[in-house]
């Protein structure tokens, strides 16, 4: 226990603390002299920033809509694998793929793919596509998107295998009597899978959501910081990069500690239930 | 009866070309000389090419094509460096996350709910910009430029998950499998490490499929800890060429390195599932 708990704890602690501690200052590489405290003064000017919060709405929109995508691929793929079939060896070889293929360069392909730097064949199209998107949804919008097509390919896989773990851990007879009892398909999903399977949904979206932002980060870093749609993590590296105002940076990054915690307690509350410690 | 089983044999295949198709998009792309790459056609080949990929292996050396200066890449150096990262973080990944884990899972100390929870909890705290602090920290440890600091900093982000499902599949191993080890007269160490590990295989490899994952997918760190060229990873590596103008060599240098994880990949596919299943099994 010990090693483990030092490796991770040991790692943590120190940045975790750097970071609110910076965040209660008005640290800033630019600015004169050392920091100075200044108490919860940055989430004040948060709060009131316009900014921040169509920020957060693109985030949870991000997070929503990237983890809608991934759970209902990830189910459908699941669910077509878990049922016996010629192809399936074959299939659940390609449905790993995208997660086994080595996603942090992975992505810096599937990035150049979606808009294209140099004159190729596609780049026109690819150009149209991006101009139609960023027409209605404001610039930035495609290359935005192009990531986060890419973090569902990557992240549907990953839900799809774990959820074929999943169905796999839950007994067969089960499924045996939903058949007997239930009319429709519909019904027998709705009724028996999905509750059963419900725990481990939750595992993989909160996991999910972990690597939604690594993306983000990895694409902002490879790019040289092109994409910054209003997204709270990709402005919080700007901020800090870019300008170097490192107190604010921190500041908008914990905006997102409530949020992630919420998630973390759901998913206890699912995974993890209390009433057996007496086991 | 048979309509239905079409139905599920075009799913499948629907769910494979779905799967594949931004990778055979990109293989289609790298093969391709820089003529056909603007008058081709974007899905198929009329003339394969491997230049991208012996441009790949010409050593470090730059060269000067026409008037642009083509920079090459120490690409074996950065295989070595990505194998030796990886190796590195799955050691010290398993080796931490397996004493933890029995010790969570099967002891059960006092507090080994709250432990566990806590040690998967660090997976809530946000890193959009930790890497700040955590070059200090690296430093600090006379870590920078170093492989060693991405052992570490892979280890730390892979070994919750580990943790998490190891300790759930020794908390439900019958305990008689050790007890009748430890009648005939074996240690608690030898009866854990000839009888439990072995048991425990699958959800290893499923453990160790995470946090190649884990090392595969991570760009950003890779290339903020390690400066010096001839140290990088691929993936540092191949982000700090120039990909307006070496666009196609970059995708086959992600293709070529994909290779071996893939093998790796598809040869365990099959125990990763059995793996998570078997820390699944009761509900971890």
């Amino acid at each position: 226990m010990a090693p483990a708990g030092a490796l991770v704890l040991g790692i943590l602690a120190y940045p975790v603390a750097w970071e609110i501690w910076a965040s209660l200052t008005d640290f800033s590489s630019r600015a004169e002299g050392g920091p100075v405290f200044v108490g919860l003064a940055n989430y004040g000017r948060l709060l009131g920033d316009a900014w921040f919060w169509k920020a957060l709405a693109t985030t949870l929109g991000y997070l929503a809509v990237t983890t809608a995508a991934k759970l209902v691929l990830g189910v459908g793929m699941a669910l077509l694998l878990a049922r016996p079939s010629r192809l399936r060896a074959l299939v659940f070889l390609a449905v790993f793929l995208p997660w086994a293929y080595p996603g942090g360069i992975t992505v810096i392909a599937w990035y150049w793919m979606l808009n294209p730097p140099l004159i190729t064949s596609y780049s026109v199209f690819m150009g149209n596509v991006k101009h139609a998107v960023d027409g209605v949804l404001g610039a930035g919008a495609w290359a935005f998107l192009s990531v986060v097509l890419f973090n569902v390919w990557r992240g549907g896989s990953f839900t799809a295998v774990f959820l074929l773990a999943g169905l796999n851990a839950i007994p067969t007879e089960l499924f045996e009597y939903a058949r007997l009892e239930s009319r429709s398909a519909w019904q027998r999903f709705r009724a028996v899978t999905l509750p059963l399977l419900a725990p481990y949904m939750a595992l993989a979206v909160f996991l999910s959501f972990t690597t939604a932002f690594a993306d983000l980060g990895n694409v902002w870093m490879l790019t040289g910081g092109r994409i910054i749609f209003p997204v709270v993590g990709t402005y919080a590296y700007w901020l800090a990069v870019k300008s170097g105002q490192l107190a604010e940076a921190a500041t908008w990054t914990l905006s997102l500690v409530p949020l992630l915690a919420l998630g973390l307690v759901v998913l206890f509350r699912w995974f993890d239930p209390r009433e057996e410690t007496g086991a | 009866m048979s309509a239905r089983r079409l139905r599920h044999g075009a799913l499948l295949l629907l769910a494979a070309v779905y799967s594949l198709f931004p990778i055979y998009f990109i293989t289609v792309q790298s093969l391709k000389t820089p003529h056909e790459d603007v008058f081709g056609s974007p899905l198929w080949l009329a003339d394969p090419d491997f230049e991208n990929y012996t441009a790949l292996f010409e050593g470090a050396e730059a060269r000067v094509r026409g008037f642009v200066i083509i920079p090459r890449v120490p690409f074996l150096a950065w295989l070595a460096n990505s194998a030796l990262v990886l190796v590195g973080s799955l050691a010290l990944t398993l080796g931490a996350a397996v004493p933890a884990a029995y010790a969570l899972g099967r002891l059960r100390p006092p507090g080994w709910r709250a432990c566990r929870r806590v040690l998967f909890a660090s997976y809530a705290v946000p890193q959009t910009i930790l890497f700040i602090p955590l070059y200090q920290v690296i430093v600090h440890l006379g870590l920078d430029d170093s492989h060693a600091a991405l052992v570490l900093i892979y280890s730390m982000m892979a070994l919750p998950f580990c943790v998490w499902i190891l300790s759930a599949y020794y908390r439900h191993l019958p305990r008689e499998i050790e007890e009748s080890a430890l009648v005939e007269g074996a240690t608690p160490v030898r009866a854990f490490l000839r009888i439990v590990l072995p048991m425990s295989r699958n959800v290893l490899v499923a453990a160790a499929l995470f946090t190649l994952g884990t090392v595969g997918n991570d760009f950003m760190l890779a290339s903020i800890f390690l400066l010096d060229p001839e140290k990088q990873t691929v993936a540092a590596g191949l982000g700090v060429m120039d990909v307006s103008l070496e666009e196609l060599v970059a995708v086959a240098g992600v293709n070529l390195a994909a290779i071996p994880v893939v093998a790796v990949c598809a040869l365990f596919a099959r125990t990763y599932v059995r793996g998570l299943t078997a820390a699944m099994l009761e509900g971890a």
